[in-house]
C-alpha cells in the first residue's frame, strides 16, 4: 500500500465557525486550501449555537465596544488578556457587518437594521445598565452563520476532505508543524496533507462530560494532537456549565430565553437569582447562575419528584414573542420534555458546555509555547482558532455571545495572518521521519484485535468520573481522587481492543481515536483544576472560596509529557485604552 | 421493542441483510438513543449522528418507510409495532445506515447557494425589514439532512439533473431574500427541462422535512416568479 | 433572459393548453347535450362553422402538444439510457405528428 501524500498551501483541521471563515479568507486569496473535517462542514457544532453573536452596533440602545471590553474582561473575572479582548471587541462591529454582507439571515428591528438582544453580562456605561448587544438569527444563529460561512466556501472553492479525520499533526525537526496525518472515513485508507501553514479549528471537548451540552463530534481533537505535538494546553481547569440545560439530558435551552425576559425559580416558586445576584439577577455570568442552581438542589429546593432540577419560566412573555425569538427551544422542549414553554416553565439543570482553555494562541492566531525560550514562542506553521485555542478573550468564564464572536473574529484574522506568513515561508518545510512514523503508529494503533475493554465500556466509565470530579463545585479531595482514576483510564486505554477492525466507514475506530483524545484533554482538565487554589469564574472550590490574585492571576499551560504545570503572566495591558485592574466581581 | 435494522458492511457481507435487535424502552428515549444502545452492543455498526437535537442533519434514516431524523423521533411514536430501519432511500449505501450524499450535496452546491449583491458594498448592514425579512422564515431554517430529497422519486431517477427539493428550496431562500441582487440570473441557471421541472407536486418532501419545512411551496414559488418574468 | 422552450415554456404551455382543453370540452359537450346534432351532415356544418372549425383545430393542437409535454415528461423521468430515450421520443413526436396530420385531412374534409 503506497500512502497518499497531498501538498496544500494551508491545511484547516475542523469546519466551524474558525475554520470555515478562516478558510473563505484564503480561498478568496486563490491560495490552495485544504479543509479537513470529520463531518459535512454544516454539522459542525457552531450549527447548534443558539442565542447570537455579541458586537456594540448599537442598534437598540447607545452602545460602545469600550463597554463590551469592561464586560468581557469582568466577566473572565480578570483572568482575559486585554491586549486580545480589546482587539477582539473592536473587530466585532465589521466582522458582523461582514457576515450580514454575506447573507446572514439576522433577525431585524423595524429600522431595517440587525435585530439586538440583551444577555448576561451586559452592560453599559462601564457596570451600569443592561446592554442589548447580541445580534441574532431567532435563537439559530449559529446554524445561520455556519451555513453562510458554508456558502462563502463553496463560492470560493476551497478544497474540502469531508469525513476525514485527522489523526496526528507532522512535525519537522525543530517542532514546527508541517501538516497532518488523516484518514478518509468512508475507506478507512490514510493521507498524508502537506501545508506550509496548519490550521487547528476543531472545536471544544465537551464530550469529556457526561452530561454535556456538546455534540457527540466536540472530542477534543485538535487538543489533544496539539498536547502529542508537545504543544500545552492553556487554562484548561475553566469550563463552562450553562446554567439551563434541559434536565437530565443536557441539550442548551439558550441564555436568550432569559435575555428575551425569562427567569429561574425554585421549587418554592421563588425567583431565587434575586438573593445571588441583585443587580443582573438572571443575567448574571453563566458561572454565577449555573452556582446558584446547584446550590438550590444542594439546599432542597429543587423541583421534580427527585428535586433535582429548577424551572425556567418564559410563558409569561406570551405565545406571539415564544414563537417569533424563541421557535428554536420551544421545539426543543416540546421534543424532549413534552413541554410547551408558551405555557409551562421548563426543567433545567446546568450542563457542560464550553472549555474557556485551549491551545495557546495570540491574537493573530499562532500558536504560542514555552518551546525554548520566553513563555510566548511562535511554533512554526501552527496556527489554532476557535473554542479549541486560548487566545485568552474568555479568561475563567465567557460571556454569552462571546463564542461565535471569538471563533469569527479570530477565524479571520488567523485566516489573514496566514496569508503574510506564506509570503515569508514560500516553500514547505520537510517533515521528520520520526513524526511520520508516530503519526503512523497511531494510525494502526487499533488495528490489533482480541480481548480486551471495549471504547463503550472505557468512555462510559471516564465521562462519569470527570463529571463527579471536575464538576461546577471542586474540592481538594475530589479532585485528588479524580486525577487518580483519569490516570488509571490513561493506562487501562491500552488494553482496548476493536471487535471490528474492519476498513469501509468503521465508526468504532474512530470513536475509539477519539477516545484517546478525550482522555488527554481530561487529564488536563483535571490535573489543572486540582492545582490553581483559588475560585475564580468557572473554577469553584469550597476550600479556596475567594479568587486571589496575588498568587493566581495567571495562565496555566498543562503539558502531556511528564503531566507537567507550567505557568504565565495575564496580559493586562490592552492596545489602545487603559488597563481594568482587578475589581470584586458583583452582578 | 424489536428494532430491524438493515446491515450491509461492504467489506465482509455480499448482500445486505435486515438484522433484529431487542432493545429495553425507556420513556423519553428517542430512535437515536436506541441505534447508540445497538451500536454499544455490537460496535461494527455504523450510523452518522451528532448533535442529538436535530441541528446538524447527520441521522436521517428511513423508519417503516418515512424519512426521519433519528435523534428527534421518539421511539413511542412506534409503539404499536415492529420498527424497520433502513437507509435514507435512494442513495447509494456505503455501510449499514450510511449512505453516499455527494448527488445531495452536489444539487445544493449548483444553484449558487450564496448572496449575490451587485450594489458597493455599505459600510454598515444592508437594511430589510421585519416583513422582507420574514419571507425567509421556513426557507433559511434548512439543515442539508437530506431527507425530503430522498424521498423524492424524481430524484431517484434523476439525482444527476433534478436538483430535488433541498437545493430548489435553497434557490428560493436566495431568490426571496430582499437583498439579492441576481433574480434573473438565478432564474435563467434554473431553466430546462430537468433542474425544476421534474417535480411533479407530491409533495413527500413536505411529509418528509423533519423541520416542518415546504419545499414544494418553495419551488411553487419559483415557477411563479418565471411566470410573472416572462409576462 | 431567455426561457427556452424544454423547460418554463414546455411547463407553461401544458398549463394552458390543459385550460383551453378543458374550456372546449365543457362547451363542446354541452352543446352536444342541449342540442344534439339530429345527423351527420349537422355535425358536420356545426364543426364547419369558421368560428367553430378554428376552436376545433386549436382543441386537436393543444391536445397533441399537451399529450406530446406529457409523455416527454414521463420518458425523461424513466428512461435513463440516452439511445433509447431519443428513440422513444423520436417514435411519439411522429406518432404525434401522425396523428395531426390525420386530424387536418379530417377537418379540411370538413369545410
Amino acid at each position: 500500500m503506497s500512502l497518499i501524500r497531498r501538498n496544500f498551501d494551508v491545511l484547516i483541521i475542523g469546519a466551524g465557525g474558525a475554520g470555515l471563515n478562516a478558510a473563505v479568507q484564503l480561498a478568496k486569496a486563490d491560495m490552495r486550501v485544504a479543509v479537513v473535517s470529520k463531518v459535512f462542514p454544516t454539522r459542525s457544532h457552531t450549527v447548534a449555537a443558539q442565542g447570537g453573536v455579541n458586537a456594540a452596533l448599537g442598534n437598540v440602545n447607545d452602545d460602545s465596544w469600550h463597554w463590551h471590553m469592561f464586560d468581557t474582561v469582568k466577566g473572565s473575572d480578570y483572568l482575559g488578556d486585554q491586549d486580545a479582548i480589546e482587539f477582539m471587541c473592536r473587530e466585532a462591529i465589521p466582522t458582523v457587518y461582514e457576515l450580514e454582507h454575506n447573507g446572514v439571515p439576522f433577525s431585524r428591528l423595524d429600522s431595517g437594521k440587525i435585530y439586538q438582544r440583551s444577555f448576561g453580562g451586559q452592560s453599559r456605561g462601564f457596570g451600569e445598565e443592561q446592554a442589548s448587544r447580541t445580534c441574532a438569527a431567532a435563537d439559530r444563529t449559529g446554524h445561520a452563520i455556519l451555513h453562510t460561512l458554508y456558502q462563502q466556501n463553496i463560492k470560493a472553492r476551497s478544497h474540502f476532505f469531508t469525513e476525514y479525520f485527522a489523526i496526528d499533526l507532522l512535525q519537522d525537526a525543530e517542532g514546527g508543524v508541517t501538516g497532518a496525518l488523516v484518514m478518509d472515513i468512508a475507506s478507512g485508507e490514510p493521507m498524508i496533507l502537506n501545508a506550509r501553514a496548519t490550521l487547528l479549528a476543531t472545536g471544544g471537548c465537551g464530550q469529556v462530560f457526561r452530561t454535556t451540552s456538546n455534540a457527540h463530534i466536540n472530542t477534543g481533537d485538535g487538543m489533544a494532537m496539539a498536547l502529542r505535538a508537545g504543544v500545552p494546553l492553556q487554562d484548561m481547569e475553566f469550563f463552562q456549565f450553562h446554567p439551563t440545560g434541559v434536565a437530565g439530558r443536557g441539550m442548551l435551552i439558550t441564555e436568550a430565553s432569559r435575555g428575551e425576559g425569562g427567569y429561574l425559580i425554585n421549587s418554592e416558586g421563588e425567583r431565587f437569582m434575586e438573593r445571588y445576584a441583585p443587580g443582573a439577577k438572571d443575567l448574571a455570568s453563566r458561572d454565577v447562575v449555573a452556582r446558584a442552581i446547584v446550590t438550590e438542589v444542594r439546599e432542597g429546593r429543587g423541583c421534580g419528584p427527585n428535586k433535582d432540577y429548577v424551572l425556567l419560566k418564559v410563558d409569561h412573555l406570551g405565545e406571539e414573542v415564544v414563537a417569533k425569538r424563541l421557535p428554536g427551544i420551544r421545539e426543543t422542549s416540546k421534543i424532549f420534555l413534552g413541554v410547551d414553554p408558551a405555557f409551562e416553565p421548563i426543567p433545567v439543570y446546568p450542563t457542560a458546555h464550553y472549555a474557556m482553555g485551549g491551545i495557546p494562541s495570540d491574537r493573530f492566531g499562532r500558536v504560542v509555547a514555552p518551546v525554548h525560550h520566553g513563555p510566548e514562542e511562535v511554533v512554526q506553521g501552527l496556527y489554532a482558532a476557535g473554542e479549541c485555542a486560548c487566545v485568552s478573550v474568555h479568561g475563567a468564564n465567557r460571556l454569552g455571545g462571546n463564542s461565535l464572536l471569538d471563533i469569527l473574529v479570530f477565524g479571520r484574522l488567523s485566516g489573514l495572518d496566514i496569508l503574510e506568513y506564506l509570503g515569508e515561508h514560500p516553500r514547505h518545510r520537510l517533515t521528520d521521519s520520526s513524526s511520520e512514523e508516530c503519526a503512523m503508529a497511531r494510525f494502526q494503533r487499533f488495528d490489533m484485535s482480541g480481548e480486551g475493554i471495549t471504547v463503550a465500556e472505557l468512555r462510559s466509565e471516564f465521562r462519569k468520573v470527570m463529571e463527579d470530579h471536575a464538576g461546577v463545585f471542586r474540592t481538594d479531595a475530589v479532585m485528588r481522587e479524580g486525577v487518580d482514576k483519569v490516570r488509571d483510564i490513561r493506562h487501562r486505554l491500552e488494553d482496548v481492543r476493536l471487535a471490528d477492525t474492519s476498513r469501509t466507514y468503521n465508526t468504532a475506530r474512530i470513536e475509539a481515536f477519539e477516545l484517546e483524545n478525550l482522555i488527554d484533554v481530561g487529564i488536563s482538565i483535571v490535573t489543572a483544576a486540582l492545582h490553581r487554589k483559588e475560585s475564580r469564574g468557572a473554577h469553584s472550590r469550597p476550600d479556596y472560596p475567594e479568587r486571589d490574585d496575588r498568587n493566581w492571576m495567571r495562565h496555566s499551560l498543562y503539558f502531556l509529557e511528564e503531566d507537567r504545570l507550567d505557568y504565565k503572566p495575564v496580559r493586562t495591558k490592552p492596545l489602545s485604552v487603559d488597563s481594568f485592574p482587578p475589581k470584586p466581581r458583583v452582578y | 421493542m424489536e428494532f430491524q435494522i438493515y446491515r450491509f458492511n461492504p467489506d465482509v457481507d455480499q448482500e445486505p441483510r435486515m438484522q433484529s435487535f431487542a432493545v429495553e424502552v425507556e420513556r423519553g428515549m428517542m430512535l437515536r438513543d436506541v441505534l447508540l444502545e445497538i451500536k454499544r452492543r455490537d460496535e461494527s455498526f455504523a450510523f452518522r449522528h451528532s448533535c442529538g437535537e436535530g441541528v446538524c442533519g447527520s441521522d436521517g434514516v428511513n423508519v417503516n418507510g418515512r424519512n426521519q431524523l433519528a435523534c428527534i423521533t421518539p421511539v413511542s411514536d412506534y409503539e404499536k409495532g415492529p420498527v424497520v430501519i433502513r437507509p435514507l432511500p435512494g442513495r447509494p449505501v456505503t455501510r449499514d445506515l450510511v449512505v453516499d450524499m455527494s448527488d445531495f450535496y452536489h444539487q445544493y452546491h449548483a444553484v449558487d447557494p450564496w448572496l449575490k449583491r451587485k450594489d458597493p458594498v455599505p459600510e454598515q448592514e444592508n437594511l430589510q425589514t421585519p416583513e422582507q425579512r420574514a419571507r425567509l422564515d421556513g426557507l433559511w431554517e434548512c439543515i442539508l439532512c437530506g431527507c425530503c430529497s430522498s424521498s423524492c422519486p424524481s430524484f431517484w431517477w434523476n439525482p444527476e439533473k433534478f436538483l430535488g427539493p433541498q437545493a430548489l428550496l435553497s434557490s428560493w431562500r436566495f431568490l426571496a431574500d430582499s437583498r439579492d441582487q441576481a433574480e434573473d440570473e438565478r432564474l435563467d441557471a434554473l431553466d430546462g427541462p430537468y433542474k425544476v421541472f421534474r417535480c411533479h407536486t407530491i409533495m413527500n418532501c413536505v411529509d418528509a422535512c423533519p423541520k416542518h419545512l415546504n419545499p414544494t411551496r418553495a419551488i411553487g414559488h419559483i415557477r411563479n416568479l418565471m411566470l410573472k418574468k416572462s409576462v | 433572459m431567455s426561457r427556452h422552450l424544454s423547460g418554463f415554456r414546455a411547463w407553461m404551455w401544458q398549463r394552458a393548453s390543459a385550460v383551453y382543453l378543458a374550456g372546449f370540452c365543457i362547451y363542446a359537450l354541452a352543446r352536444l347535450i342541449t342540442v344534439p346534432p339530429v345527423d351527420h351532415q349537422a355535425l358536420k356544418s356545426w364543426v364547419g362553422n369558421p368560428g367553430m372549425w378554428l376552436a376545433t383545430a386549436l382543441f386537436f393542437l393543444f391536445l397533441l402538444l399537451h399529450a406530446w409535454i406529457g409523455v416527454r415528461d414521463v420518458i425523461l423521468d424513466y428512461i435513463k439510457s440516452a439511445g433509447l430515450r431519443l428513440g422513444m421520443l423520436a417514435a411519439v413526436f411522429v406518432f404525434v405528428l401522425i396523428c395531426g396530420l390525420w386530424v387536418l385531412s379530417i377537418l379540411m374534409g370538413v369545410l
